[in-house]
């Protein structure tokens, strides 16, 4: 038993009595709470699974932004849930129980946790992980590989699972073969080292330009649905300015929140992070810059009108690179075209770029989000 | 044993999802409703994380040695499905939070967020 899987299912009983917490307890504002414990495990349930960049989405977004939300939401609702006639609703129960029956029944043909032979590791996986940009696939016409091309080693282990030593027999075999061939597709240029940026900006970049549209459709949404006509100016609302404790930490945490957001943004590329993290991360700082000193201090920085157009503007920037890349004669979101003589150059520019564009508008879709709910309550209080 | 650890992962999977399930289904509470949904989806979450991992291995993120030439630590995680639910995360908030302003938009036009009383309030049509 591998101990990835030993602190798992330590994690994962965790999880799961915090999910029937949520849904049972009655106080509404106690399950909000809950949901950002739940968020937090599940982050680390994800880091466990050596999934870095979902864990770092998960804790700034669950963890951060929907609790927010949250309460943000429950300021003008209610803030508990009516009593229900019976505790258990029979019927659901006898429908969720068959269909979980009949679910775990299929689970019984899934390839067991951590089996290296699995379907899922061989299809295309092996072909994209080796990331050879600019030098195979689709540009394959253009651009031929330079003598003694060597694809960079595949992630896919191919060592037979019986041999205990199989961690250091891979190490010596790729060692061998990056000190005997060394050309510019080894090293960093023309290889995004996080795979899963590079999959995520590239493999699957008009999956992720979408993705970006929907949050900034859900931004729209918000505006619509709650935005008041500016006939009257936005009302001060209680602020906790008076909290000196409160001020102090927060004019300390916020530098260090900018300077966090916009390093994620920037080396999702080297390591974990990207736009759609460091984004939250970065509106972060202003939420809770709004939640200490007031919305209209935080309209003092940045007005809403110029929200709204940023929001734009990210999957705009997005949009335009792909559009660019069709100019100088790639592809739609082929990046090599940005620079022909160095691809592997112009695949980090594009994908910064991109990375960039996802960061603005996630960013400033979850301050439009968080203002619209704020807005409302403000117009309740008074 | 083992071989029922195997499968662990994909039964928890399967409980948080039927957990949101019976939270859609049996709560007459909107915003219990909106969090039950975000549960189910969580459970999807889990199942793609957990197909992702490779025995032995580490997060899918590169290298470099001295020299600067790429180094391989050893088997890596599948990135695929880190991937599609890292988007997947971030989409799901910005769903949470337009249920929300539909659910604010709800309880301005009928007082209340409890979905029985709402159906008493349009009337015994449907009922």
């Amino acid at each position: 038993m591998s101990e990835v899987l030993l602190v798992d299912s330590v994690l994962l009983l965790l999880v799961t009595v915090c999910a029937v917490a949520i849904i049972e307890v009655r106080s509404l504002y106690a399950v909000a709470m809950l949901t950002s414990v739940y968020s937090l495990l599940m982050a680390l349930v994800w880091t466990n699974m050596h999934s870095m960049d979902v864990a770092f989405t998960e804790a700034a977004v669950g963890g951060g932004i929907s609790t927010i939300l949250l309460i943000g939401t429950l300021v003008h609702t209610r803030r508990d849930e009516k009593p229900a006639k019976k505790r258990l609703h029979v019927p659901a129960l006898l429908v969720t129980i068959l269909t979980g029956a009949a679910l775990i029944y299929g689970t019984f043909d899934m390839p067991r946790f951590g089996d290296p032979n699995a379907t899922i590791h061989h299809y295309r996986v092996p072909e994209m992980m080796a990331q050879n940009v600019g030098f195979v696939s689709q540009r394959a016409g253009k651009q031929t590989p330079p003598e003694g091309f060597v694809p960079p080693p595949r992630m896919v282990p191919t060592i037979p699972k019986a041999d205990p030593h199989h961690g250091e027999h891979a190490e010596a075999e790729h060692h061998e073969e990056g000190g005997h061939h060394k050309h510019p597709a080894d090293d960093f240029n023309g290889h995004v080292p996080n795979s899963v940026t590079s999959l995520l900006a590239a493999y699957r970049g008009y999956d992720t330009m979408f993705e970006t549209t929907v949050i900034f459709t859900a931004g729209i949404s918000l505006i619509l649905l709650l935005r008041r006509r500016r006939d009257d100016e936005p009302q001060a609302g209680e602020t906790l300015r008076g909290q000196v404790i409160l001020r102090v930490m927060t004019k300390m945490f916020i530098p260090f929140i900018l300077v966090f957001g916009f390093y994620v943004i920037t080396h999702g590329e080297i390591g974990p992070g990207g736009g759609f993290q460091g984004g939250v991360i970065l509106a972060t700082a202003f939420i809770l810059y709004a939640l200490i000193y007031g919305r209209n201090a935080l309209f003092r920085i940045i007005q809403p009108k110029v929200l709204d157009v940023l929001a734009a503007v990210g999957v705009l920037l997005y949009a335009g690179v792909g559009v660019a890349c069709l100019l100088l004669g790639g592809k739609f979101l082929d990046y090599s075209a940005l620079n022909t003589a160095s691809p592997g150059d112009g695949e980090a520019l594009g994908m910064t770029l991109v990375e960039y564009g996802v960061g603005i508008t996630v960013c400033t879709v979850m301050i439009i989000i968080f203002n619209q709910l704020a807005e409302q309550a403000e117009a309740k209080a008074s | 044993m083992t071989e029922l650890l195997g499968i662990y992962n994909y039964w928890i999977y399967i409980i948080l999802m039927m957990i949101g399930f019976y939270g859609v289904i049996a709560k007459m509470n909107l915003i219990k409703q909106a969090i039950a949904l975000g549960l189910f989806q969580t459970g999807i979450f889990l199942f793609y994380i957990s197909m992702a991992v490779v025995d032995g291995g580490t997060a899918p993120i590169w290298t470099t040695i001295g020299d600067g030439s790429v180094k391989a630590l050893g088997p890596y995680d599948n990135p695929l499905p880190h991937v599609l639910i890292l988007t997947a995360i971030v989409v799901s908030v910005s769903v949470l939070a337009v249920a929300l302003a539909i659910i604010i938009n709800i309880k301005r036009a009928y007082g209340t967020i409890e979905y029985d009383e709402i159906q008493r309030l349009e009337g015994d049509d449907d009922a």
